[in-house]
């Protein structure tokens, strides 16, 4: 039930960090500092998204001074539609969830009270 | 910490060479990244994430896959094969067949490759690789398990020169065999259609009825059918082969299938195959059930009618001639020594067959094969005879019609869609565009792109 969207909480928080501004183009550490995952958990993600055609992927144009040039990514059509489609599910299951936490704890609370 | 960064960087960067191109510029992302990361444990942690996406990808790659496979069987072959230091005399012998077996294994496919192209296309030929190495890793052993068993009274058994002899050239015949299966299953070596699988497929099922009339490669009820006679109804086997794949070739109108005199050729390659599984099969079954029921292994021979141990012992093995440095079994020891020797000579026999079975089958299958292939062009295809029905070649509809440049364009998308996905290798993918250029029916296209599965 949780994860009706197929997609796991690791890949959620990557698509919704990419989500959060769809046009601009983000390099790796960017996003492993907004989703605070480990780089072995990243990178396949993101092999994984891009092999599906929900993410673009490119390496930096021209020569920046004083480091490599990074590979770059974000959403592409399609993987924007889906990431919003995916963390609006997500959110109302969060919701929901959220909401029977609340009545059973309201519950609880009124059995403790009785 | 430098250092260590420095030198997980270094071997990411080699690492990430092995990768194939598509996957490779993930594992140079990680690198590229790392001067965002905060020099410390942070970039460490970092690099080493990159080390692994790497080390999950490699799996994935497979060559890799084959490297390792091939290094589990060596491993387990030299714990089963490799003996300790002991008294018993085929100490050596097993040394020397499991060194040789090993490296040969690991030398051939590159020395095939560099003569003979890499492997075929298809499932077959890849399926029979690895079932090739397999038995062969089987067989070497199953056969140190049971020469060990075999001369256990390792004073009694001295390996004599000639013994070495026929023990190495037993150790050739073997390495033919891989050579020859490499050979066979490389890209140069066009087969028709099913020539692979029926080969096999024929051997194999030989090898099964031939393992169950005599288990242990022996005689098993004095009485019973002599073993020689299901040797002579075996030879049904290349000729069968033969007139089935001579019959295929000459329905197979790829003009990359050998020709002139294709039915004869193809037969003898199939036939020779058939041949060499049903040989290699019956050795390998044959030495597993000695290796692992060496008690149940028919004495050679009958207690001579006078009965008493000595007789029993001269009727079984024999020695006391053969054998220059002790001619007298203790009495104690004959028993002991008769099993020995049995278990020694047993499965001798189909070891024996896996010298000549190939040739026996390259030379009755190209006739067959030759003679399939005559009697289909004279009589015509509705002439079929016995073999027509047969598993027939897959036939396209309309494939005998002309193919167009349109038609080529479009197997050759198909096949660097393949190329693209990683299903065909550099080389085959080259050799496949050659052949789409010299198709000339949309049969030939079909047949180019016919184990690619669509979209």
């Amino acid at each position: 039930m949780a994860r009706r969207s197929g997609f796991s909480a690791q890949t959620l928080s990557v698509l919704a960090s990419l989500e959060a501004d769809p046009t601009a183009w983000r390099h790796g550490y960017l996003l492993a500092t907004e989703t605070r995952l480990r780089s072995g958990t990243l990178y396949p993600i993101l092999i994984r998204l891009a092999e599906r055609g929900l993410v673009e992927a490119c390496w930096e144009d021209g020569q920046p001074a004083g480091r490599p040039p990074r590979h770059l990514y974000r959403l592409s059509s399609d993987g924007l539609a889906l990431a919003r489609a995916a963390l609006a599910e997500q959110a109302r299951l969060n919701h929901r969830r959220a909401a029977i936490a609340g009545r059973a704890g309201g519950r609880r609370v009124a059995a403790r009270g009785a | 910490m430098d250092r260590c960064t420095g030198l997980l960087a270094g071997l990411l960067g080699r690492s990430a060479r092995l990768l194939p191109a598509a996957r490779r510029e993930w594992a140079e992302a990680v690198l590229a990244e790392m001067g965002e990361v905060p020099a410390g444990s942070a970039r460490v942690a970092w690099l080493c994430g990159g080390l692994w996406l790497v080390a999950r990808e490699i799996v994935t790659v497979r060559w890799v896959i084959r490297a390792l496979a091939f290094a589990a069987g060596a491993v387990g072959l030299v714990w089963i094969g490799w003996p300790g230091a002991s008294s018993n005399s085929a100490t050596p012998l097993n040394r020397v067949y499991v060194t040789g077996t090993v490296v040969a294994l690991a030398v051939l496919p590159w020395a095939v490759r560099r003569r003979f192209g890499p492997v075929h296309g298809g499932w077959a030929p890849r399926a029979a690789r690895v079932g090739g190495y397999a038995m062969v890793l089987a067989l070497i052993a199953a056969k140190a398990v049971k020469d060990r068993y075999g001369s256990k009274l390792g004073a009694y058994f001295v390996i004599v020169p000639e013994f070495w002899v026929l023990e190495i050239v037993l150790l050739l015949v073997i390495v033919g065999y891989v050579a020859g299966l490499l050979i066979l299953t490389s890209q140069h070596v066009r087969l028709t259609r099913w020539g692979l699988p029926v080969g096999i497929g024929f051997g194999a099922a030989t090898a099964g009825v031939l393992y169950g009339l005599a288990p242990f490669g022996v005689n098993v009820d004095p009485n019973g059918p002599s073993l020689k006679w299901w040797g002579v109804a075996a030879l049904a086997l290349p000729v069968a082969t033969g007139l089935l794949v001579g019959r295929l070739a000459a329905r197979d109108t790829r003009p990359a299938v050998l020709t002139p005199e294709k039915g004869a050729l193809q037969g003898c390659l199939a036939a020779s195959c058939a041949t060499a599984t049903a040989a290699l099969l019956v050795a390998v079954l044959t030495s597993i059930t000695i290796a692992l029921f060496p008690h149940q292994v028919p004495l050679e021979g009958t207690p001579a009618a006078g009965g008493g141990p000595g007789a029993g012992y001269i009727a079984g093995g024999g020695c006391e001639t053969c054998d220059p440095v002790n001619t007298v079994i203790p009495p104690s020891l004959r028993h002991e020594y008769w099993v020995e020797i049995s278990v020694g000579q047993a499965g001798i026999v189909p070891l024996a067959f896996l010298l000549f079975a190939p040739f026996v089958g390259a030379g009755l299958g190209a006739f067959a094969g030759g003679f399939a292939n005559r009697s289909r062009g004279t009589r015509g295809r509705a002439g079929g005879g016995p073999h027509a029905a047969s598993p027939p070649a897959p036939v396209q509809p309309l494939g005998h019609l002309r193919a167009s440049d349109a038609d080529r364009e479009q197997a050759i998308g198909v096949l660097k869609a393949a190329f693209a996905q990683g299903r065909l290798t550099k080389g085959e993918f080259d050799a496949r565009v050659g052949h789409v250029f010299t198709s000339e029916t949309c049969a030939d296209l079909a047949g180019l792109t016919a184990d690619i599965p669509p979209g």
